[in-house]
């Protein structure tokens, strides 16, 4: 007996007519087993799960048509096992009746053996037939669930704030081509991205582990929310057939200059509630979506608006209005817009949004995928950032705004000595275009890791880095004066004007920005850890130097207007450079503010 | 049929028009009224006007169109759609991309 052989259940009251059927079956190489009566045919049929039944009609028990219809009911749609009715009623009546209770043919006898075999065959490849099609179903299956633990496993539980960011996620198909993510910046800022790629499905999936693995690394290493959107439509360019692409909207939050940056490439409107949930701004979709055009389109730009701390970013995918009530009737923007109100208000928009989307389609077939994210624009950085702002902790003063001259870190606060000459030096000198072009802090972020190891500290030094060089770009090499920034009208003003005064560096090739790293780790003095325990402490002295070729300022009258502006909480503008005061241990203007000295000291203790 | 094509007299225009609903069911239907048209400088119109709705597969099959409008140097216009659809098309920027005529 092979695994291969197939099986029969020959149903019959009649053990003569068994026999028979029997032998012209094992002659067909069929193993056989044997049923007298309907309703042991139903037992033996879920028992041996044969992969053909032949039935007779009339029985004593149960009859051959109500043990069809049981079998039928228990095997389901999918899983076919041809039954064939041997009768002798000769009549249209018991063709029809057969058919009816879920026969799949009827041989009438008298038949030859002959006849019999090649009734077999024809029904058997049937049988054949359906069990391929279910196998690749299953197949299918596998693959599709295989996606959605992806998704949900790998790509998204691995997401920044899972807590704090409220999600709608349903799926059409059990895999969505709809995707969230969020991560955190160096600084403390946070990327989130909602996107819909084309089609349902595996189809709709290839594309998420490149933009996933894209959005982290790029969020990870410092890279702007624009270099990032720039870099995933060239990938997906590249790599996704032409009928496919990225719907996506980008955000990225700025606690600390109390800003959003929003990118809406191809969704519906994206919405800033303030927390009276009024609509304060709407994010128009402003760029067909990604991976149809090789690059961005030449005025495709962020939108950034001020945020308060307790407004709310709300993104949706195409699924949540076109959701469809029993009768055809769209959900719409307007009582999804109500929804979210009530649920801004309830601090629970995806929640409010959701019963209301229950209620309204009820159990209607979901067409589409729906996804909705809910990002609050605070409360993102509590431990994280706060470790980050504090400056080491073996440096007692680290407030100063200005000591003149050096600062004496021959070993003063760490009983250890520098060498007098750096490790290393790093230098970055950028002109003209390039200015707006290149983004040099992931480069020289990327220098440092490689030179002197990654580390927490790095994200201190990176949010300095930002600061001083926007600062210099801002407000050296552009001119622009941060006062613009002090009111929400002025705001957009502020970014517009920098827009403009970006594009035109490319004719003023002699505009630079300077930047000089010298590092000096703790020298590896044994002297102090003595005999008894082997402290290993390290750290090290980041010197920093951003050179512009600006106009430069009067240093101290804004500082001190800085200083007691931000205290009483009246400026927009300005909080860059407080943080950076807060970070580093000096901070000095020289050269009429042209030239920024910045020491950041770190240290870690093991 | 939701898809009827014509080609004009002098096989400089071909015209496409959708009825009711534009998504992944026409797929076949739509690359076949225009794949073997192989001559240069047509003008492709793509009625929409009896275009009741249409999904995201619908502007992916869009762009394959033009993908083979610019192959054979031709021109693309997408003609009439309604608000739904327009709406559609606006959220997707395509104006940015091709000529929409109102």
């Amino acid at each position: 007996m092979t695994t291969n052989q197939k099986l029969a259940l020959v149903v019959d009251d009649s053990k003569m007519q068994c026999k028979l059927l029997s032998v012209l079956l094992q002659e067909e190489n069929y193993r056989v087993v044997v049923a007298n009566d309907g309703a042991s045919g139903v037992q033996m049929y879920v028992k041996h799960q044969p992969d053909l039944v032949l039935m007779d009609i009339n029985m004593p028990i149960m009859d051959g048509f109500e043990a069809t219809r049981r079998i039928k009911k228990l095997s389901g749609e999918g899983n076919l096992a041809p039954i064939i009715f041997i009768t002798s009623m000769d009549s249209d009546k018991a063709f029809i009746d057969s058919v009816d209770a879920g026969g799949d043919s009827i041989l009438v006898r008298p038949f030859s053996p002959a006849v019999f075999k090649a009734k077999i065959k024809s029904i058997q490849r049937i049988g054949d037939l359906v069990s391929q099609v279910n196998n690749l179903q299953q197949e299918q299956q596998k693959d599709a669930e295989l996606a959605e633990k992806m998704m949900s496993d790998v790509i998204e539980a691995r997401n920044f704030a899972l807590d704090k960011i409220g999600v709608i996620k349903r799926a059409a198909t059990i895999f969505s081509g709809d995707i969230q993510l969020a991560a955190q910046c160096p600084n403390g800022d946070v990327h989130v991205l909602l996107g819909d790629f084309t089609g349902h499905g595996l189809r709709a999936s290839i594309g998420a582990i490149p933009v996933t693995e894209t959005f982290r690394a790029m969020t990870k290493k410092g890279f702007s929310l624009f270099e990032i959107i720039k870099q995933i439509n060239r990938q997906l360019f590249a790599l996704l057939p032409g009928d496919l692409f990225f719907c996506a909207s980008f955000a990225s939050i700025s606690e600390h200059e109390k800003s959003a940056y929003i990118f809406n490439a191809g969704l519906p409107e994206g919405y800033l509630f303030n927390n009276k949930a009024i609509i304060k701004t709407l994010f128009k979709s402003t760029h067909p979506p990604l991976g149809i055009l090789p690059k961005l389109l030449p005025d495709a730009a962020i939108e950034v608006v001020p945020i308060e701390l307790s407004d709310r970013l709300v993104f949706i995918t195409d699924g949540i209005v076109e959701a469809r009530s029993p009768d055809g009737t769209l959900f719409g923007f307007e009582r999804f817009e109500q929804a979210a109100k009530i649920g801004v208000l309830q601090h629970g928009v995806a929640r409010q949004v959701q019963n209301e989307l229950e209620v309204f389609c009820q159990e209607a077939e979901q067409e589409d995928d729906i996804t909705l994210v809910d990002i609050p624009c605070s409360g993102f950085q509590p431990k994280d950032l706060a470790n980050s702002i504090t400056s080491p902790k073996d440096i007692s003063n680290p407030t100063a705004f200005s000591h003149a001259g050096e600062t004496d870190f021959s070993g003063a606060y760490f009983n250890r000595s520098y060498r007098l000459a750096p490790a290393w030096s790093y230098q970055l000198h950028l002109t003209g275009k390039l200015l707006k072009d290149v983004n040099p802090i992931p480069l020289a972020m990327n220098q440092i890791n490689d030179l002197a190891g990654a580390g927490e500290h790095w994200q201190s030094l990176y949010t300095i880095l930002t600061e001083l060089f926007v600062n210099a770009l801002d407000h050296g090499v552009l001119g622009l004066s941060s006062t613009l920034k002090d009111s929400a009208e002025g705001f957009s003003q502020y970014f517009n004007e920098r827009a403009k005064r970006l594009d035109t560096l490319s004719d003023h090739p002699d505009d630079y920005i300077s930047i000089t790293l010298n590092y000096y780790p703790f020298s590896s003095d044994k002297e102090r850890s003595t005999a008894q325990k082997e402290v290993s402490k390290t750290g090290g002295k980041m010197l920093i130097n951003i050179k512009d070729s600006g106009q430069g300022f009067d240093v101290l009258s804004l500082i001190k207007k800085n200083s007691t502006d931000i205290e009483h909480n009246v400026k927009l503008s300005g909080r860059g450079i407080e943080l950076v005061n807060q970070l580093c241990d000096t901070v000095e203007y020289q050269e009429n503010g042209t030239l920024v000295t910045a020491s950041f000291v770190w240290s870690d203790t093991h | 049929m939701a898809i009827h094509s014509k080609v004009s007299s002098d096989g400089k225009q071909l015209t496409i028009v959708i009825e009711d609903r534009f998504d992944f069911s026409l797929h076949q239907q739509f690359r076949d009224a225009y794949c073997r048209n192989n001559t240069s400088d047509v003008t492709y119109t793509l009625d929409l006007s009896k275009t009741e709705y249409m999904d995201s597969s619908a502007l992916g099959m869009i762009l394959l169109l033009k993908d083979h409008v610019q192959l054979y140097t031709g021109q693309l216009v997408i003609s009439k759609p309604n608000d739904t659809v327009n709406k559609i098309l606006e959220i997707a920027q395509f104006h940015r991309l091709m000529t929409i005529e109102l």
